[in-house]
């Protein structure tokens, strides 16, 4: 198949200098441009030093490393600077003056460019001390294939990743990362708590580089197989997002409750309640804003290793959903978003919600489009589980008594199945259906309290990895759901037995 | 397995094993220890502070009326632990207010914890705990007699090791 030679980390990456001339060296991207992420900011800053070498033959992060994290730290420095002097400003620039007045310059000023000469030392101290970091990091493919990374100054700390546990490889590049066409690969595994690995920075074309030959072996091929071509199938046009975003129910809320406040302060000559209305304002835009920032130029692109998501407008993310890790996905469809027929797909995938702190929460809300058309992401959903039929469902739905448990979602409250999976449906406002192939069905859990049990009914649970897909059918008629409960676990037990979807890339 | 079978092998035809009595006398210890120095150290500092008296009685009754609805619950509570073990799953039943079943298939076990607590130890009862890759599954087992649960434990590890894929 290949030489053996080539398992062993690549020679050819020694760090020459027509590192300089990047586009021509990657292999894979001549042929399929369209696989870049984002675009970087086009500053043109390209620094020399790419792929280096240490003694032991290891790979490193980019040199200009320390800096893109100083760059990123930067503007949190200055604003805890300017929080903390904020209040003593006046006299502060009153002893400044004292001290090294300038006719020139206010006081005020003086004050600020101090408070960013104390940022910048402060980020240029952590520049240091990141280079110290830089220096400890590298990284490698071991002899059983296995991709290794050591790191850790004080602490020495060597991590190996089984390929074969990979869940997703994705490219990211923050704002400051950006700035230098720099970017950072996140190696995501199945396991607990903190077990992803981040190479903090790379070239944009290293980090492709890194995460075709990472995908490359995890799916059992050759180190040099050329990143996989892909295609785009989707991509949500920025008005479209726009428009979904604020026809979003609790965004339209809040929208309509700001106009009616300012309708009857206008009417009834008290402004008393504008502050609210700033706030009912206010809320529902930093949501719109963040979340359009978030997931501008949305791109779903089909390649061999699963889907491909691109999207960001600041902070530009890849990542790859390999189509057998996905566990559960959940069409949500919003009272307003209905009647265009368009909807919003959720996944989850194994071992990527686990972690629920810091930049997990942000990676736990797993979307695979964030606004589509009904057919559109059906399309999109036959790709990551292409056995699942959203039409062939049977659907069982609450009886008419479930009105005294839930009367606002009572109607829509239903649990359904096919031979293939396991589906409910609840909410009323915002729609949400909800499928598990029976294969990725963990447990099942019957509950009842204590007003369902008066009302003769209860809820089935299917349990899933960790994730944002909630599977529960709720308040149906009691003896049907215990039924369902053990058809479901039975179901679950042969499923996995005839499952192959874990070998979706073997030949 | 057809729909009538799959509901009344539910309770009727399965082996449904509950849980040792013992495990009421070391839920109730429990109780008792954590309940009556943290009322007597809240009447005494009431006491000290000299708060008016009937709000230290109206404390102690209401402590008193819920040391007896814990002991009259957890005879209750306990009463409806049980398990079965069927051909190709495990179920756990509980609850009396707020029940629930847990349905487990062997295939999906990860890992079987045995754990036991010093009272738990004392009264020789133990707990065993199953997990499968969903953390929501919850389906843990106590007051088992140490002997039955690593029995329980060897022999779901098994069933978990012969039938056990990926996620």
């Amino acid at each position: 198949m290949t030489d053996p030679a080539r398992h062993t980390p690549r020679e050819d990456n020694s760090p020459t200098p027509e590192g300089v001339d990047s586009s021509s060296r990657v292999p894979s991207s001549s042929s399929v441009p369209s696989s870049s992420i984002g675009d970087d900011l086009g500053l043109g800053i390209t620094v020399p030093g790419r792929r280096l070498i240490d003694a032991e033959g290891h790979r490193k992060v980019h040199p200009i490393s320390p800096l893109v994290h100083a760059v990123s730290v930067f503007p949190a420095l200055a604003g805890i600077a300017f929080a903390v002097g904020i209040q003593r400003i006046n006299t502060l620039a009153g002893r400044l003056d004292d001290i090294i007045g300038m006719a020139w310059m206010p006081p005020i000023a003086l004050a600020i460019v101090v408070f960013a000469v104390i940022a910048f030392l402060l980020s240029a101290l952590v520049a240091a001390l990141n280079y110290f970091q830089w220096r400890a990091l590298s990284f490698w493919f071991d002899d059983d294939g296995d991709f290794r990374m050591q790191s850790g100054v004080l602490f020495r700390q060597q991590r190996r990743v089984q390929l074969s546990r990979i869940q997703t490889v994705d490219v990211t590049q923050p704002f400051a990362a950006r700035l230098f066409s720099m970017a950072v690969v996140v190696i995501e595994v199945a396991g607990q708590d903190d077990s992803r690995v981040r190479l903090k920075y790379v070239t944009l074309d290293d980090a492709r580089e890194i995460r075709r030959e990472v995908l490359a072996r995890s799916a059992g091929l050759s180190a040099t197989t050329a990143e996989a071509p892909q295609s785009d199938i989707a991509r949500v046009s920025g008005r479209h997002l726009a428009v979904s975003l604020a026809l979003r129910m609790t965004t339209a809320g809040l929208l309509l409750l700001t106009v009616i406040i300012i309708v009857t302060s206008y009417l009834t000559g008290g402004w008393g309640a504008i502050g609210v209305a700033v706030v009912t304002g206010g809320i529902p835009l930093v949501l719109v804003v963040a979340e359009f920032i978030r997931y501008y130029g949305f791109t779903v692109a089909e390649s061999p290793d699963g889907l491909r998501l691109r999207y960001g407008l600041l902070r530009t993310e890849s990542r790859t959903v390999p189509p057998g890790r996905v566990q559960a996905i959940e069409y949500v469809e919003p009272l307003l978003w209905r009647r265009q027929r368009w909807t919003r797909i959720r996944v989850t995938i194994a071992g990527v919600g686990s972690e629920s702190s810091g930049s997990g929460s942000q990676r736990s809300d797993t979307v695979l489009i964030p606004v589509s058309e009904m057919d559109a992401a059906q399309d999109i959903v036959s790709r990551v589980l292409p056995d699942l039929r959203a039409s062939s469902i049977t659907w069982v739905g609450a009886p008419r008594r479930a009105w005294w448990r839930s009367p606002i979602q009572w109607r829509n409250l239903a649990v359904g199945w096919d031979a293939h999976s396991f589906a409910i449906r609840r909410g009323r406002i915002t729609r949400r259906t909800a499928l598990v192939p029976h294969a990725r069905t963990q447990s099942v859990r019957w509950t009842q309290g204590p007003w369902e049990r008066f009302l003769d009914l209860a809820s089935v649970h299917v349990d899933t990895t960790p994730g944002p897909v909630s599977v529960s059918g709720l308040h149906l008629d009691a003896s049907a759901t215990r039924t369902v409960a053990h058809l479901q676990a039975a179901a679950a037990d042969r499923g996995r037995r005839t499952d192959t979807s874990l070998h979706w890339a073997a030949p | 397995m057809d729909t009538a079978t799959a509901f009344t092998s539910d309770h009727e035809g399965d082996h449904w094993v509950p849980v040792s009595p013992r495990l009421v006398t070391a839920r109730r210890i429990v109780l008792v220890t954590s309940l009556v120095p943290m009322t007597v150290i809240v009447l005494g500092v009431l006491t000290l502070l000299g708060v008016i008296a009937w709000v230290s009685v109206v404390i102690a009754v209401a402590a008193l009326i819920g040391l007896l609805w814990g002991w009259w619950l957890i005879g209750r509570r306990v009463r409806s632990y049980a398990y079965c073990e069927r051909g190709d799953d495990l179920l756990v039943s509980s609850g009396i207010l707020f029940r629930r079943l847990v349905i487990v298939p062997y295939g999906r076990m990860q890992l079987v914890d045995v754990k036991a607590g010093p009272i738990d130890r004392a009264l020789g009862v133990t707990t065993v705990q199953l997990h499968t890759a969903a953390a929501t599954t919850d389906a843990s087992i106590p007051g088992l007699e140490p002997q039955v649960a690593a029995d329980l434990r060897d022999r779901l590890a098994r069933l978990g090791e012969t039938r056990s894929a990926g996620l």
